[in-house]
């Protein structure tokens, strides 16, 4: 087989008339131009920004170490100390910038975590649709889904030896993934029939290449949604487990806080502040999370981007 | 600049242009400056390519424009009244009994979950002071006009079929005996022998009831046949406005010509259809001069500075230079001698079958061997096993620089055959047998290795380049695949190799396209990216499963010609499945007629489209719209 460019045998040059003519249409935006263009979406990108920047500076920006207990205990906010102290002596603000570590740590980890086994799941049981290997996965998604999952972390993270952060992030993905995996199962069974994927395998390509190279590169917007939801529920997990005991209680995060302050009678006390700020500070960042995620909306659905 | 604009007309456009105006895009006149009327009764075709504006023009006359479009000038009169100033209260009660449409996706526009008589009981009940049995009269009245069996007067969509389901969109529409029906493709996607039925019934009523017609189509042939007068647009503009009879005898914009083109006598010798090429220019900036300049074969140096006006000229109106001087028309700084005579035929790109080549390519020897072969479908229904018979007993051979046709209607088992050839199903009975490079095998003991290895020899070309396409990745890494995985090229072998394929298919200069996405090219332009995806594994066969059904009749030759020269050039066979006899008769050498499953006729192309022996090839071939006939 030789491959000679098309010659036209009437002699009526094909692109004589008009040259091949293909820049009409315009490129989309980017997708950071989409995320952007909502306002909601900027506001919460800026706070996440804000946040993001005082956890890399946190040494800096502290004024103190937040293990440090040498402060007056029970001290009003001062110069010395911006929110006051707890009843350990220890300083507030300090405890609240160095805790923004651990809450973007296990958001950013969690999130990854969760949104790799889901699609992992999703993806292939999706793609085997109306099979035995698919008829399993969904087993194990339901079951994923209908187990009460507090108990279930409660339960894993009270009987492990070492609570560490990648313990935190490990249980929390292992117990939110189940809901991302169905919407990914359900994306990829309309796209699986498109008449692509059938080139792909007259292309020679392998099942797995056809899955995770040619059909997800057409759901990034699922995921990076699906991701940013995993990161906030991460967060507040995180949060919650703290506030039960069961953080890690070898680092400060603001979950380990609210504990702290429930366990020494902080409102009884009425050091409000302590009790107050923590709780502020991560429904600021869940908040802002969820308005990036309305930006993020914007890429699956263009229908929502005009006017 | 307005039109013969009779006293009596029913619908009467002034002016009329239509915006987009998106916030992120740049805004675009979709529609700019139309006039035209139509009048009570009169049937009205308007044609024009995809992209030319027309769907946007029958949406603006009804008034359902959606944001980020919008009316932006002059008027639409229906019975006097100017509908582009009523607000949408004083419209309701116009839409439907005066004005009333069929959309294109028939498949959508009934309410899934209510049942087909409660949906015409709303609209009648609405508009109308019939209640209760009256009603029920009323609606077995429209379905005996549309011809469909009573009994589905009680049935959910999903259970009638997509012709039904267009025929009760129609009867809906007729429901309060409107004054005008606007019809927008109302036939697209369904079969031809259904469409063929639906028009006929549709010009029946239409002249029985009295009513009006918009037509909209981008086919010439069908709106040819149907109408009294043809409105043509292209980019937004009409260009051509003349009576049927006139536009087809003496058509005078060179755009006409092109659209003309795509059809031919499928019994003649040798046939020629030409296609239009190129794409619609770019409506976001300012069209300096006349729009089609670009793709015209007839142009001049004036026609890229100064735009036509749309005038009378010889009993139509039209919007060309160089037809108006050839008619003895007046055209400042140009004189009769600048322009040649009036032509016919659109000096465009065509592509030519004459019947020797066939003769010839009949004699070669054979790729693959279907040997009485038949699939049995078997479906388990609590004890019972239901069983389709989806092919039965069919033999043919397709032959080395050959194109074999598989004729019929949506499951006459075409595609059935065309899995069983790709080795996606195995046939129940009989056998296929690729001759290969490594001897006879047959193709349903390929697996696994084994079938990826086949797919090196047999390719698929699909039915809509929209969708054959990864939306996420470039044209050169589309190509790219099949080279890798079956050829093992990589690095600067590989990247030649991609731009030898888009030099194969046209797409030059190559280096435009390799970084394209496929949004960005046009119809026409993605399905050669789809041969040449095929073309890039060097297959032996290539399947073409109707290749050209979902591109515009006006670029159809486009492809054709494509794959009529890879059959000469690169001595491939091609596998030809289409429910179009006409494109059959250009492309294929032999043709099989399937009904049912069966093959009811085949012969070699040019005999089975003169002399058709079965009922149902004659009824196929009734149903090509042959403007010529």
């Amino acid at each position: 087989m030789t491959t000679t460019p098309v010659t036209d045998p009437q002699g009526v040059g094909e692109p004589q008339l008009a040259p091949e003519e293909t820049v009409e249409v315009r490129r989309p935006d980017p997708w950071y131009r989409v995320v952007w263009s909502s306002s909601k979406a900027r506001v919460g990108l800026v706070i996440v920004a804000v946040y993001v920047l005082v956890a890399i500076f946190a040494p800096l920006i502290a004024p103190h170490d937040p293990t440090n207990s040498d402060f007056v205990p029970l001290a009003g906010p001062s110069a010395e100390n911006w929110l006051g102290t707890t009843t350990n002596g220890q300083d507030i603000a300090s405890q609240l910038i160095h805790g923004t570590r651990i809450s973007l740590l296990v958001g950013l980890f969690g999130g990854l975590l969760a949104t790799a086994i889901a699609l992992v799941i999703g993806m292939v049981s999706g793609y085997a649709e109306g099979t035995l290997l698919d008829d399993a996965l969904t087993f194990l998604t339901n079951v994923a889904l209908v187990i009460p999952v507090l108990p279930l972390i409660i339960t894993l993270v009270a009987y492990s030896d070492t609570r560490g952060v990648p313990l935190i992030v490990a249980v929390i993905a292992i117990t939110s993934w189940a809901g991302a995996a169905r919407a990914k199962r359900a994306q990829i069974i309309t796209l699986r029939n498109r008449d692509f994927v059938t080139a792909s395998k007259f292309a020679g390509d392998r099942t797995l290449r056809i899955v995770f190279a040619e059909i997800m590169p057409n759901m990034t917007s699922l995921v990076a949604a699906g991701f940013v939801g995993a990161a906030t529920g991460a967060i507040g997990a995180e949060a919650g487990l703290a506030i039960l005991g069961l953080g890690d209680s070898g680092s400060v995060s603001w979950g380990t806080m609210l504990y702290q302050a429930n366990a020494q009678g902080a409102i009884a006390q009425g050091l409000w502040i302590w009790v107050f700020v923590p709780g502020l500070v991560l429904g600021i960042l869940i908040t802002a999370m969820t308005f990036v995620n309305f930006g993020v909306d914007l890429l699956s659905n263009p229908h929502l981007r005009e006017d | 600049m307005t039109t013969a604009t009779s006293p009596d007309a029913l619908l009467e456009v002034d002016g009329l242009s239509v915006r987009y105006e998106p916030k992120r895009n740049p805004s675009l006149t979709a529609v700019s400056d139309v006039s035209f009327s139509i009048r009570p009764g009169e049937f009205v075709g308007l044609i024009g390519e995809s992209g030319s504006g027309k769907t946007t023009l029958g949406t603006a006359l009804l008034r359902l424009l959606d944001r980020p479009a919008r009316i932006s000038e002059g008027s639409v009169r229906l019975d006097g009244t100017d509908i582009t100033a009523l607000s949408e209260d004083e419209l309701r009660p116009l839409r439907w009994r005066d004005v009333s449409t069929v959309f294109q996706s028939s498949m959508n526009a009934l309410n899934p979950v209510i049942r087909v008589e409660a949906q015409f009981r709303d609209v009648i009940e609405e508009h109308s002071g019939l209640r209760g049995d009256a009603v029920t009269e009323r609606v077995r009245e429209l379905f005996d006009m549309v011809m469909i069996d009573h009994r589905f007067i009680r049935a959910f969509p999903h259970e009638l079929s997509g012709g039904m389901k267009q025929r009760v969109n129609l009867a809906l529409a007729l429901a309060l005996e409107p004054k005008v029906v606007l019809l927008d493709e109302p036939t697209t996607g369904l079969d031809v022998v259904v469409q063929h039925s639906i028009l006929e019934n549709i010009r029946r009523l239409q002249r029985e009831k009295g009513f009006a017609v918009l037509f909209i189509s981008h086919d010439i042939g069908t709106v040819l046949d149907l109408s009294d007068r043809i409105l043509v647009m292209y980019a937004g503009r009409i260009v051509e406005e003349n009576d049927a009879a006139s536009l087809l005898r003496d058509p005078m914009h060179p755009y006409t010509k092109g659209l003309l083109g795509s059809y031919s006598d499928p019994r003649a010798e040798t046939v020629r259809i030409t296609y239009v090429p190129g794409r619609l220019p770019d409506l976001t900036k300012d069209v300096t001069g006349c729009p089609f300049v670009a793709r015209c074969p007839e142009r001049i140096s004036l026609c890229e500075s100064v735009t036509p006006a749309f005038a009378p000229l010889a009993g139509g109106d039209v919007a060309c230079h160089v037809a108006r001087v050839q008619r003895g028309g007046e055209v400042d700084g140009l004189a009769a001698a600048d322009v040649g005579e009036p032509t016919r035929r659109f000096a465009g790109p065509e592509f030519v079958k004459t019947a020797a080549e066939s003769t010839e390519a009949l004699t070669r020897p054979a790729l693959l061997s279907v040997d009485s072969v038949g699939k049995t479908y078997e479906r388990r229904r609590g004890l019972k096993v239901e069983r389709t018979v989806a092919v039965d007993d069919v033999s043919f051979e397709l032959r080395r620089g050959e194109v074999t046709a598989l004729v019929g209607q949506s499951g006459s088992g075409k595609t059935t055959l065309a899995r069983l050839i790709t080795g996606v199903d195995k046939p129940s009975t009989g056998r296929i047998v690729f001759h290969g490079p490594d001897g006879e095998q047959e193709v349903a003991g390929f697996r696994g290795r084994a079938l990826r290895g086949y797919r090196k020899h047999v390719q698929m070309v699909f039915q809509d380049p929209y969708s054959s396409l990864n939306p996420a990745k470039r044209i050169g890494q589309a190509l790219e695949r099949p080279l890798v995985n079956h050829h093992g090229l990589s690095g600067r072998a590989l990247r030649d190799r991609v731009r030898e394929l888009l030099e194969t298919v046209a797409l030059t200069p190559t280096e435009r396209f390799v970084d394209r996405y496929p949004h960005e090219l046009s119809g026409g332009q993605r399905q050669r990216v789809v041969i040449a995806r095929a073309l890039a594994a060097e297959p032996e066969i290539v399947i073409a499963d109707e290749p050209i059904s979902s591109l515009d009749v006006s670029i159809r030759a486009e492809i054709l010609e494509l794959l009529g020269s890879l059959v000469r050039e690169h001595d491939m066979g091609i596998l030809y499945i289409t429910h179009d006899l006409l494109s059959a008769r250009m492309l294929s050498d032999e043709v099989l007629v399937l009904n049912d499953g069966r093959v009811v006729e085949r012969g070699p192309t040019l005999d089975v489209i003169r002399s058709p022996r079965d009922e149902y090839t004659r009824r196929l071939l009734d149903a090509v719209p042959n403007p010529f006939g």
